[in-house]
């Protein structure tokens, strides 16, 4: 036995109980108190609670719409992004290819100059071998000529057997030669 | 407490079961002076309600991403809200009611956990003026102010004098349902959550003090087997019961939501 049964025997002692007794008020104080409670409990959802729930439904409503427009607008603009790249690229691109087009050309056209003055040169060179290879000739003729008279009046002496006027033998040989020349060509 | 009542007045020896002269005894329980257990239950309920809607609700009102806790509690409010309180009376009427059936539903539903709360044991449901006949009648009062309110005297016309039924039958079913509606549904709703809660509260105290005290081995050696078999019983029933304290106060926010429904919408 403890101190509550003790109570409860003791509040018990002059009552009549049986169930009925449950499903009617026997206690105003525990019925005031519910009532006060559930007031309170009332009030406080009424004019608390039901208005934070509603505040912080709306502030998520909100910051979720604002965060799902805002992803909207990145979007968008990565989209626009993305397109001004893509255009720079292939103008990057083209400009690549025009680039490399006339650093072709320019060699081309360096190469054909290269060509052509090497060409020139060659023909300068060629042209310079070919007189002096006339001068040369000439010259060898010349003195070819010269000889070729000398011995034809030793040739001539030997055969008439006397001395011939030499200057004048020499100039009648030569134009013979000159006139033998003339007839080959 | 129920323990210790229980046990000290059960005769062991020669009883099955340990049965209490009268069955008022489980749900007395004077404590100092005026102030009972169901009284400072009562006030701990409350407290409790507002604890849990504090801490859930109202702190994390701020909090983009709510605390676990907070959205525990969340998912409870926006049950109540959107399921009883707009899915029952609707979207024009309902948000209206959402902080008294919030309330209702909160208060209930720790009140009826107090049954199955280790160390309280005593679901303050059970007690018949404190929960469930003050708030049927709250309930009353809401849904037939509902229907006055909505519907001025075509309330009160329409059930007694109800449209769409040969008028031949006309005056049965108006008694019927002026009965029904006005009588019997705020009586129902009280003596349902009562009397689940008292059925499950005797239940619960027998079988589990008749365990203790048979396990104890205050009826003899013999009777330890029959106390085991009480307590698994009634810890089947512990569970079974935490069932119910949940389902009655989901059922009372609900036949609430329905009646003042009932009341709102004159053709449903």
């Amino acid at each position: 036995m403890n101190v509550f049964t003790t109570l409860l025997l003791a509040a018990e002692d002059g009552e009549e109980t049986s169930g009925i007794d449950l499903l009617l008020p026997r206690d105003v104080n525990e019925i005031i108190v519910g009532v006060i409670a559930f007031i309170i409990v009332f009030g406080f959802i009424w004019r608390v609670a039901s208005p934070a729930l509603n505040e912080m439904l709306e502030n998520r409503q909100k910051r979720i719409k604002a965060d799902l427009e805002a992803a909207q607008a990145e979007k968008a603009e990565a989209a626009a992004l993305k397109e001004d790249y893509a255009a720079q690229l292939s103008g990057a691109r083209e400009e690549a290819t025009r680039i490399v087009e006339d650093a072709r050309q320019a060699g081309e056209s360096a190469r054909a100059d290269i060509v052509a003055r090497a060409e020139g040169e060659a023909e300068d060179i060629k042209a310079r071998a070919q007189q002096e290879l006339e001068a040369e000739r000439e010259r060898a003729m010349t003195a070819m000529r010269r000889e070729v008279a000398g011995l034809s009046i030793d040739v001539a002496e030997k055969l008439v057997g006397r001395n011939l006027d030499r200057a004048g033998q020499q100039a009648l040989v030569e134009q013979f030669i000159d006139e033998l020349g003339d007839t080959e060509d | 407490m129920e323990l210790i009542l229980a046990a000290g007045e059960c005769n062991a020896a020669d009883e099955i079961i340990c049965v209490p002269e009268s069955v008022n005894e489980l749900f007395e329980n004077p404590f100092l002076g005026g102030v009972n257990r169901t009284m400072v239950l009562t006030v701990l309920a409350a407290l409790i309600v507002i604890g849990l809607l504090y801490y859930g609700i109202v702190r994390n009102r701020k909090r983009l991403v709510p605390s676990k806790f907070g959205s525990a509690i969340e998912a409870l409010v926006t049950f109540v809200r959107d399921e009883i309180a707009v899915g029952i009376i609707g979207p024009q009427h309902g948000l209206k009611y959402f902080p008294w059936l919030l309330s209702i539903f909160m208060f209930v539903l720790v009140g009826n956990l107090f049954e199955v709360a280790p160390f309280i044991n005593f679901p303050i449901s059970s007690r018949m003026w404190v929960v469930p006949a003050l708030l049927s009648l709250l309930t009353w009062v809401i849904f037939v102010f509902s229907g006055f309110k909505e519907q001025g005297f075509t309330y009160v016309k329409d059930i007694a004098w109800p449209p769409g039924v040969p008028v031949a039958l006309k005056p049965l079913v108006g008694v019927i349902e002026l009965v029904s509606t006005f009588l019997v549904r705020p009586f129902s709703l009280a003596v349902r959550l009562f009397a689940n809660l008292v059925a499950g509260h005797v239940m619960l105290t027998l079988l589990l003090v008749s365990g203790w005290v048979f396990i104890s081995g205050q009826g003899g050696l013999a009777k330890v087997p029959i106390g085991a078999g009480w307590l698994v019983v009634g810890l089947a029933i512990y569970a079974f019961e935490i069932i119910v304290a949940i389902l009655q106060a989901y059922i009372f926010t609900l036949l609430s939501a329905v009646y003042v429904q009932t009341a709102v919408h004159p053709e449903h």
